[in-house]
């Protein structure tokens, strides 16, 4: 998907804030954000901070997202938890799934079950991909995929869940952001 | 070093219209003097997550002041934020860190590297040009007007001494209203309070 589409819905979604920590595969859309004023990015030093500043942001009366790697994810677990979950804020959270290809090669997808410590010392398995989905499952966490241009759709899809239940939506960007 | 009155008491005194957010043994302290609609606690949430919510509520109302009463413990659990704070450009944002060098809420722990930690040189090291260490109650009450009406982002570490505060569990049994609430209740009713906040001839209790 190119960063431009995304950021596009962003705007068309009324997102006032990104707050999170680039990657290889968002690095495209850090770099748009960096050049506009609108939607205001800031970047954190750790994600978990990400979740409570966007919680700040939404009591404050914003419409922040979120937008980490999966890595970040796994660091944010009590951070994502105690803010965004406790407080039942509806946030979106963009996050980048390293890791997926060398899964979806494997035909481990979509992950099922629980992870073996075999699994996840295999060197041709990224660890962080096989643990991303059963842990948003763990965390109660709904999530979708941006797989391709023409799911652009599932990101007013999620605005719109994440307010109607009233709980953060997760949309896992397999793929690496283009700049074309 | 200041007593939790006379650090509490002057601040509930300046205080006028600015958000108060608490956390951990701060909660229920501030509370007995200060039961504001502009008050917040985050409580029964994540450790260490104080200062960089209060940084997100400063940066949504860039005109209101944003007072953050954060324990040194749940500060050393998140020093990057100091830098997050001080590049945000959050000129709102007054941060005190309560230095009571353990885990109250615990037993009293001491808190890693306790009596020797400088937070005023790890805020000036972080980007935050106005920081400031209090350990005599005069002259930290008399320099709250400057602390709370100046331009920041400010940090301010306060010796405290350490109490024997308790969890909160949100329930009927807390004494302050913005207490009892669960926490996802408390976040989207502060929400709502603070978006009638820009509504003209708002009414403060």
């Amino acid at each position: 998907m190119q960063a431009q589409v995304l950021l596009s819905e962003l705007r068309s979604n009324l997102v006032s804030h990104v707050i999170g920590l680039p990657d290889n595969a968002s690095a495209a859309l850090f770099s748009l954000l960096n050049s506009k004023e609108e939607p205001r990015l800031l970047t954190v030093t750790r994600e978990g901070e990400a979740f409570a500043i966007a919680s700040g942001l939404w009591v404050g009366g914003k419409n922040p997202i979120v937008l980490v790697q999966n890595t970040g994810l796994l660091e944010s677990g009590d951070g994502l938890r105690g803010t965004i979950i406790r407080m039942q804020i509806p946030i979106v959270c963009l996050v980048t799934y390293r890791g997926y290809s060398t899964i979806a090669k494997a035909g481990l997808t979509p992950v099922r079950g629980s992870v073996s410590p075999e699994f996840l010392s295999r060197p041709d398995l990224d660890s962080v991909a096989l643990m991303t989905e059963p842990t948003l499952k763990a965390w109660g966490l709904s999530y979708d995929f941006l797989l391709k241009p023409e799911d652009r759709y599932k990101v007013s899809a999620a605005f719109n869940q994440a307010k109607a239940l009233s709980q953060p939506a997760v949309l896992l960007i397999p793929g690496e952001l283009t700049s074309g | 070093m200041l007593t939790k009155d006379e650090f509490i008491r002057p601040l509930a005194h300046h205080r006028k219209n600015e958000i108060v957010i608490t956390s951990m043994g701060m909660v229920r302290p501030w509370a007995k003097h200060s039961d504001h609609i502009l008050d917040f606690a985050v409580a029964d949430s994540a450790m260490g997550h104080a200062a960089d919510f209060a940084l997100g509520v400063a940066l949504a109302r860039p005109h209101q002041t944003v007072i953050c009463l954060n324990g040194d413990g749940s500060m050393l659990m998140n020093l990057g934020t100091l830098v997050t704070i001080a590049q945000s450009g959050a000129e709102n944002l007054v941060l005190f860190v309560i230095q009571n060098e353990c885990y109250e809420i615990t037993g009293n722990q001491p808190v890693p590297g306790a009596t020797q930690i400088d937070y005023v040189l790890l805020a000036h090291g972080a980007g935050i040009r106005r920081a400031y260490f209090f350990d005599d109650p005069q002259v930290y009450s008399a320099s709250l007007p400057d602390l709370l009406h100046g331009t920041g982002p400010v940090l301010a570490a306060v010796r405290v001494e350490a109490g024997n505060e308790k969890p909160l569990h949100r329930s009927q049994a807390e004494p302050a209203r913005y207490l009892r609430p669960s926490l996802a209740e408390s976040a989207h009713s502060f929400r709502e309070i603070l978006s009638k906040q820009d509504e003209p001839d708002i009414v403060s209790s």
